[in-house]
């Protein structure tokens, strides 16, 4: 019984979907203000994001004739499911729900499957803008994913095991990820900005080109939804790049877990916005053209080095 | 490939104004473009028919919010040409320095859209910050960021209280911008990212220029080198030094640097007219009657050269008056620019031409 709360408390409050939605409301507006700061605004109050949140929930739901209701209703579920269970092998703060030697792959997997949610989004919800936002969402998929799987298989080979509670325990036995594989996590966190979307990697939803890409027709409750998925993915990339990378919860020096944490997930976050502040978008052949021609073999390369200098 | 009809208009994040293109796109290519103007279509040729010359002058600023001043100022210049009429020379300084800044504004208004439309939305909040620095310098002059009402038949009308110490503050605020317009000369220069998506799109040949009668930055970024102010000079333009930049490449980014460092160039006019300024009246005495005649009137707008076509039959009304705005022709070359390129480049393409639809619709 006490077995059952545990699990409900886990899967509901922390690290469940509870907490990822205060944290994904909470990196959304850091992000926002931030990019505004940047771009001398002021930017939105603190409450902006879980505002918005609500109004969309209470607006309009329709899409085009010949959409699916319920593919385009199940979606954004999908992709909100399957990022909370990649957190529940992801140390968070130390703790994680439940760990087995392989967990990263399967995280990996489920992050996954968000983007393919995606892209049937702009397939179901039949519409101009997101049958093209659909077709760049696929090719985008392509070009990042290789060197990003690839470079976060960099720290597994180093610390000798697939599980990523395990790879935070070499961390803080030896040093930081990021330390001795910076163009691993280099890759990664462009990849990271290709999976998520953002600038300048926000090809499929260009708002200048194909209005809202795979999202245009959505309104109302499933975009809510929709964004909610998307910030709670958003969260859970920043969880597992600081976890790989970033010596997960702990310093050399003895800290309180919570805010070390929290701090590095803060690094990530600003990370991300400046980039988003500092560049234009790319085309869809030009990322393609990065994710193969540089990145892959950087990638490719950073993996011959990790074996020939793991112990 | 299936071939799918991408509408870009009447609305769309990309459109300022409304306008239809629809794309005939395979995957990721444009293969062909259609294009529908008159959704911002007004009749104003029309109803400047049935106003006298003075009212014309309220109408005739609002056929554009960016280039107001520029339309009145030729307007005026058609009637003053009409009527026989010298205006005064500080009049005339006064119009180039607010035919500058307007071009000032309209540029870096440009460039910020261009920047948003490439996804780069912070240059485009940081163009239109200083943007704001001549819209307060216009409103300071005229009462007016958008539109002036400062042009008068036979002068300007400008602010009682502008003197020579208002002269000399908006020539420090000027300086103070310049800073900020080199980096973004230099962001254009050396910024990767924006090169990518500007450089090799949009290619027009100064060929392709001629053909289709194209003017303005869009047209001396292909090398074609025409610019009115040194060509015809109106206004007090033949007292001042105006350097024409023009470039070879054709393509986005050339109209992009061109645009830009029009915008240090008229600076620098903006200060060689702050501080030659000449004292003197503002108008001189207009004639009662517009006597019968017919003119060509034409200046150098900021997005290429503005003619209007000025037929007075004796009456205090207009009898015909013909507007051809700088982006009709550039419009025309849309055809060619979009043929055969990818989706994403759409957006450089559109932005690139400096589209004035309202222009372009009157």
């Amino acid at each position: 019984m006490s077995e059952l709360i545990r699990s409900l408390v886990a899967w509901l409050i922390f690290p469940g979907f509870g907490f990822l939605f205060v944290c994904a409301l909470t990196v959304e507006w850091i992000d926002r203000k931030l990019l505004a700061r940047f771009q001398g605004r002021v930017g939105p109050p603190w409450y902006q994001p879980l505002a918005d949140w609500i109004k969309l929930m209470g607006k309009e739901d329709i899409l085009p004739v010949g959409a699916s209701e319920w593919v385009c209703a199940a979606l954004p579920i999908v992709s909100l499911a399957a990022s909370l269970t990649a957190v529940l092998y992801i140390p968070v703060a130390g703790h994680t729900v439940s760990a087995f030697e392989g967990d990263l792959i399967v995280v990996l997997f489920l992050l996954s499957v968000p983007t393919l949610a995606y892209f049937l989004a702009g397939w179901a919800s039949v519409g101009v803008y997101s049958l093209l936002g659909g077709n760049r969402s696929l090719l985008q998929y392509l070009a990042y994913e290789v060197p990003f799987l690839t470079a976060l298989s960099s720290p597994a080979i180093l610390s000798g095991s697939w599980s990523i509670s395990q790879i935070v325990e070499w961390q803080m036995r030896t040093i930081w990820g990021a330390l001795v594989l910076p163009v691993g996590f280099g890759i990664g966190v462009i990849g990271l900005i290709g999976k998520l979307k953002r600038t300048p990697f926000d090809i499929p939803k260009a708002k200048s080109e194909i209005v809202a890409g795979p999202l245009t027709e959505f309104s109302g409750r499933k975009l809510a939804l929709w964004r909610l998925a998307i910030g709670v993915q958003t969260v859970v990339g920043i969880f597992l790049l600081v976890n790989l990378f970033l010596g997960g919860s702990r310093l050399s020096i003895v800290l309180p877990v919570a805010p070390v944490f929290a701090l590095k997930s803060l690094l990530m976050v600003l990370l991300l916005s400046t980039i988003s502040a500092l560049y234009a978008r790319l085309r869809i052949d030009q990322l393609s053209d990065l994710g193969w021609r540089v990145l892959a073999p950087l990638a490719l390369a950073q993996i011959a080095v990790t074996v020939w200098i793991a112990p | 490939m299936p071939k799918t009809v991408v509408p870009i208009g009447p609305q769309h994040p990309l459109l300022k104004e409304p306008l239809s293109f629809l794309l005939t796109v395979e995957g990721e290519r444009v293969v062909d473009s259609s294009l529908r103007l008159g959704y911002v279509y007004r009749g104003i040729e029309r109803l400047c028919q049935d106003r006298n010359y003075t009212q014309n002058l309220h109408l005739f600023e609002r056929v554009c919010g960016i280039c107001s001043y520029v339309h009145t100022l030729v307007y005026c210049q058609g009637v003053e040409a009409l009527l026989g009429l010298q205006v005064p020379l500080r009049a005339q300084y006064l119009r180039v320095l607010m035919c500058e800044l307007e071009r000032i504004h309209s540029h870096l208004l440009w460039l910020g859209v261009l920047a948003e439309n490439m996804g780069l939305t912070t240059i485009f909040m940081y163009a239109w910050r200083e943007r704001e620095t001549v819209l307060d310098i216009m409103e300071e002059l005229s009462g007016g960021r958008v539109t002036h009402a400062a042009n008068v038949i036979g002068g300007v009308r400008l602010n009682p209280k502008v003197d020579q110490t208002t002269f000399d503050q908006i020539a420090a605020r000027l300086r103070g911008m310049v800073a900020q317009v080199e980096e973004f000369q230099d962001m254009v220069l050396n910024e990767r990212t924006l090169q990518a998506r500007t450089q090799g799109v949009g290619l027009l040949s100064a060929e392709q220029i001629r053909r289709y009668c194209v003017v303005g930055p869009t047209a001396r970024a292909s090398g074609v080198d025409v610019d009115l102010r040194r060509d015809a000079p109106y206004a007090a333009y033949d007292r001042l030094n105006v350097r024409v930049i023009t470039h070879q490449a054709g393509d986005v980014w050339a109209r992009t640097l061109v645009r830009v460092q029009e915008v240090l160039v008229s600076m620098q006019v903006c200060q060689q007219v702050l501080s030659e300024m000449p004292a003197g009246p503002l108008t001189v005495k207009v004639p009662r009657r517009v006597p019968t005649g017919e003119v060509v009137s034409r200046a150098e707008a900021p997005r290429g050269e503005l003619i209007y076509y000025l037929r007075s039959d004796g009456s205090d009304k207009p009898a015909r008056v013909h507007i051809r705005t700088p982006t009709l022709p550039s419009l025309a070359t849309m055809g060619e620019q979009l043929r055969n390129i990818n989706t994403a480049d759409v957006s450089a393409v559109l932005s690139g031409v400096d589209l004035c639809i309202a222009c372009a619709d009157r």
